[in-house]
């Protein structure tokens, strides 16, 4: 670095920018085998050892065991729609409940509105990664295992796995406005409240719809499989056709998911539309 | 309160009427609202949610986590089977990622409106591909892969191989669709073909983009990877599974405990990781 | 008697920073249109804002209407502020809210917090706000959205917003910065006359010399937060203006 600038001598120059670009190719060599390294040996331990060939026997078992979910039991139809209703009301309330949960969240979270900077900015911090570093199986299971079988649980796991990603999104949001207007309304003399009210929300608003859509959409994908640990929707039908071994039935709820989504996604679409 | 000035009053006609909401406009606005209201309701009454009785369920919930999960048996997740299940978790995830990777490349590039080598086949294709990958859970590919291979982690590193493909695909093709497309119009013109158009246009352009979705997309596939085990796909998840259905809540704590702090620190280390890479740049 | 008395005002951004204002003195009378002129860095955003306490000075005495600014905090600032109308450089609008909204927002220092809310505000403001765009000629724009707006007609929104306040004291920073030339005229030319109609003082920080020779009738000049002239724009010369703007050669 140095001796580039140095236009006195261009031989020490040249010769910097060699050994620079000799040490980086070095750089990614080691970097490059050590990560190859690293794929031999995961492949050798997880893919190798770890499984049962004879069980899986040759490539026609494999197509055979495939074709087996090829296929749609017509029979489930009717009694599809009440989970994927219930689905898509899951990934609905969800999201409305974490929404809620989000604003403290969120006001805590953003380092130039937070209330009291040493105790609510890391805690809301903590929330935040508490709720997005634990699956929504695993939330599902804990709030199962307090509530009980059913919808509800299925609910709160969705809306505590939505918090962290919402109030991220919103606090980043919150940090990111234009402080003009926070001035403006001061100056008129606004207190808190107005100055939250006028200049802050309007400017972050369209962002945290946009967010919250987007995670409602995700929503709606957890929900559909919260059903195999006890939480209620399509994942239920799902594990029953599972353990009964109707693979064309699974197949047949696998659709019923796909065409939820699908509608989700239109859903989310329209309204992102609109709101440009 | 009254307008000190009277100056303006009088040199202004009689002011008009304003209202905030006028009629097709306000249509919107409450119908809107009304819509939202409604589904909130019709879903806490379809799901059969027991209001009256949420606000009870928080001090349950406390005691519960007090009494049961409290003491964390940490002693169980120090064993070095535990351990080595979350090796074990950590390579699947590494492996999904990776995989997924290598099939996201050309997903994404046909998936590229700007760049797909056929706008009215292959793009609309492997758009769908990739929404396929994406819309079903990592858990429902978990238990097909399980079913049609056995146990093991094989079916693990299958399904997070889709995870990751359908996850980093969409990232990657908005990176191809955002790019400045001067070069690749220059590539265009000395004569070369779609394969070299990619690699000297195209590919230098994403190039730094595509390595932090890379480790983006491990960070992800990891925290996906604790929990295919507990759907017979080895890791971490597997044992989480046997103390669900134990009963163990004291090691189920310990165990949520150790996924919090893996993933923490995952999330760490990509940061850094990302950080680095977009430096180098 | 002066509306604003500000006497040996010094301030400075962080506890260790240096000094950004180092002892301004001034007056500014009920029918002053005054400038702060100085080229950029000399501190005259600073100072502006330091009388409506957008920024907090370390010493010095700013009485306004009676009142001392540095000695006010929480509401009886906020009310202090209601009578300090402020026009800025980049406007300062709310973009996503309709023309009409952003003038009602002036109104805000009188507003509950369940009027804000729903954004009830009461008949007179609303018709007080109708006649005022009337007046800075956006009566056909209530409805737009600010960001549909040109420079110039954000800025009479801006203007508008402040008159909404009734103020005994108009704060201008920049105001005419962002905008071309013809259209700067237009504002400046608005603002003093809807400040001699409404009997309004204004302090105006202005980086447009000409302008300022052309508009107010007194100049304040900074350097580097020291004050090199100070009285009314007659006698203001070019030699003044020279050692004023020396710095901004260099």
């Amino acid at each position: 670095m140095t001796a580039s600038s140095d236009t006195a001598s261009f031989g020490l120059s040249t010769e910097t920018v060699l050994v620079t670009r000799r040490r980086k190719r070095l750089v990614s060599a080691i970097v490059t085998t050590v990560l190859l390294a690293l794929v031999v040996w995961s492949v050798d331990v997880t893919v190798v050892k770890d499984t049962d060939w004879e069980r899986i026997g040759s490539v026609g078992n494999v197509l055979e065991a495939t074709n087996r979910f090829i296929g749609i039991d017509v029979d489930l139809f009717p009694t599809l729609l009440g989970p994927a209703i219930e689905t898509l009301l899951i990934a609905c309330l969800g999201t409305f409940l974490g929404v809620i949960i989000c604003i403290p969240a969120a006001w805590f979270g953003a380092m130039n509105i937070t209330p009291f900077k040493p105790i609510t900015y890391p805690l809301a911090r903590l929330m935040m990664t508490l709720s997005r570093s634990v699956h929504e199986i695993v939330w599902a299971l804990f709030f199962v295992a307090v509530m009980g079988l059913g919808a509800m649980p299925g609910v709160f796991a969705i809306a505590v796995r939505s918090v962290g990603f919402i109030a991220k999104m919103s606090a980043e949001a919150i940090e990111d406005i234009d402080h003009g207007p926070v001035e403006a309304i001061r100056a008129v003399g606004g207190g808190p409240f107005q100055v939250f009210f006028y200049a802050v929300l309007p400017q972050v608003l369209p962002q945290i719809i946009g967010v919250v859509i987007f995670e409602w959409e995700i929503n709606i994908r957890r929900s559909a499989i919260l059903g195999l640990v006890g939480a209620g929707g399509l994942g239920l039908v799902f594990f029953r056709q599972m353990n009964t071994f109707n693979y064309h039935g699974v197949t047949t709820v696998i659709l019923a998911i796909l065409i939820i989504i699908l509608l989700g996604e239109a859903i989310s679409h329209a309204i992102r539309r609109r709101m440009i | 309160m009254t307008p000190r000035d009277m100056s303006i009053a009088t040199a202004a006609e009689a002011p008009r009427e304003w209202r905030r909401f006028r009629y097709p406009h306000s249509l919107v606005s409450y119908g809107s609202w009304l819509i939202a209201f409604t589904v909130i309701v019709y879903s806490i009454e379809y799901l059969e949610i027991p209001l009256d009785r949420v606000l009870g369920m928080f001090g349950r919930m406390g005691e519960i986590l007090a009494n049961r999960y409290y003491p964390v048996d940490i002693d169980y997740i120090m064993d070095v089977d535990y351990i080595g299940s979350v090796v074990e978790t950590i390579q699947m995830a590494y492996l999904g990622a990776l995989f997924g990777l290598l099939i996201t490349v050309p997903l994404a590039w046909f998936a590229a409106y700007n760049m797909t080598p056929s706008r009215l086949f292959v793009y609309p294709g492997a758009r769908f591909l990739s929404m396929s990958c994406r819309a079903v859970h990592e858990t429902i590919w978990t238990i097909l892969f399980v079913s049609i291979l056995g146990f093991g982690m094989l079916p693990g590193v299958l399904a997070l191989t889709l995870f990751s493909a359908g996850f980093a695909a969409k990232l990657f093709a908005e990176e191809i669709e955002a790019i400045d497309m001067g070069p690749v119009e220059a590539m265009w013109a000395t004569g070369a073909n779609l394969f070299q158009v990619m690699v000297f246009g195209v590919f230098p352009q994403v190039r730094v983009a595509f390595t932090g979705i890379g480790i983006y997309t491990w960070d992800v596939a990891f925290r996906a990877a604790t929990v295919v085990g507990f759907f017979g796909a080895g890791g971490m998840g597997w044992y989480l599974k046997r103390n669900v259905m134990q009963i163990e809540t004291e090691r189920v704590a310990a165990i949520i405990l150790s996924i919090i702090v893996l993933v923490l620190i995952s999330e760490l280390i990509s940061a850094w990781a990302r950080n680095v890479v977009m430096k180098m740049k | 008697m002066a509306v604003l008395q500000v006497s040996d005002l010094y301030a400075r951004y962080s506890a260790k920073g240096p000094d950004i204002l180092k002892g301004i003195s001034f007056d500014v009378e009920g029918d002053d249109f005054f400038a702060i002129i100085g080229p950029s860095g000399a501190g005259k955003s600073t100072l502006i804002r330091c009388i409506n306490r957008l920024v907090t000075p370390t010493s010095g005495r700013i009485v306004f209407d009676g009142q001392e600014m540095t000695a006010l905090s929480g509401k009886d600032l906020r009310r202090a502020r209601r009578d300090i109308g402020m026009i800025f450089q980049e406007f300062n609008l709310i973009n996503r809210m309709s023309v009409m909204d952003n003038v009602l927002s002036g109104r805000l220092g009188y507003t509950g917090n369940l009027r804000t809310l729903f954004r009830a505000f009461p008949r007179d403001d609303i018709d007080h706000a109708l006649r005022l765009l009337d007046r800075v000629g956006l009566s056909d724009h209530v409805d737009k959205r600010a960001d549909e707006l040109s420079g110039g007609q954000r800025q009479r929104v801006g203007i508008a917003r402040a008159l909404m306040q009734n103020p005994k004291l108009m704060l201008l920073d920049e105001p005419t910065s962002a905008l071309d030339p013809k259209i700067s005229r237009e504002i400046m030319g608005l603002v003093k006359t809807m400040a001699q109609e409404l009997n309004v003082p204004c302090l105006c920080n202005i980086h447009d010399v000409k302008l300022a020779m052309e508009f107010c009738n007194k100049i304040i000049g900074l350097q580097d937060g020291v004050t090199m002239f100070s009285g009314p724009t007659e006698q203001m010369n070019e030699a003044t203006l020279d050692e004023i703007y020396a710095m901004e050669v260099l």
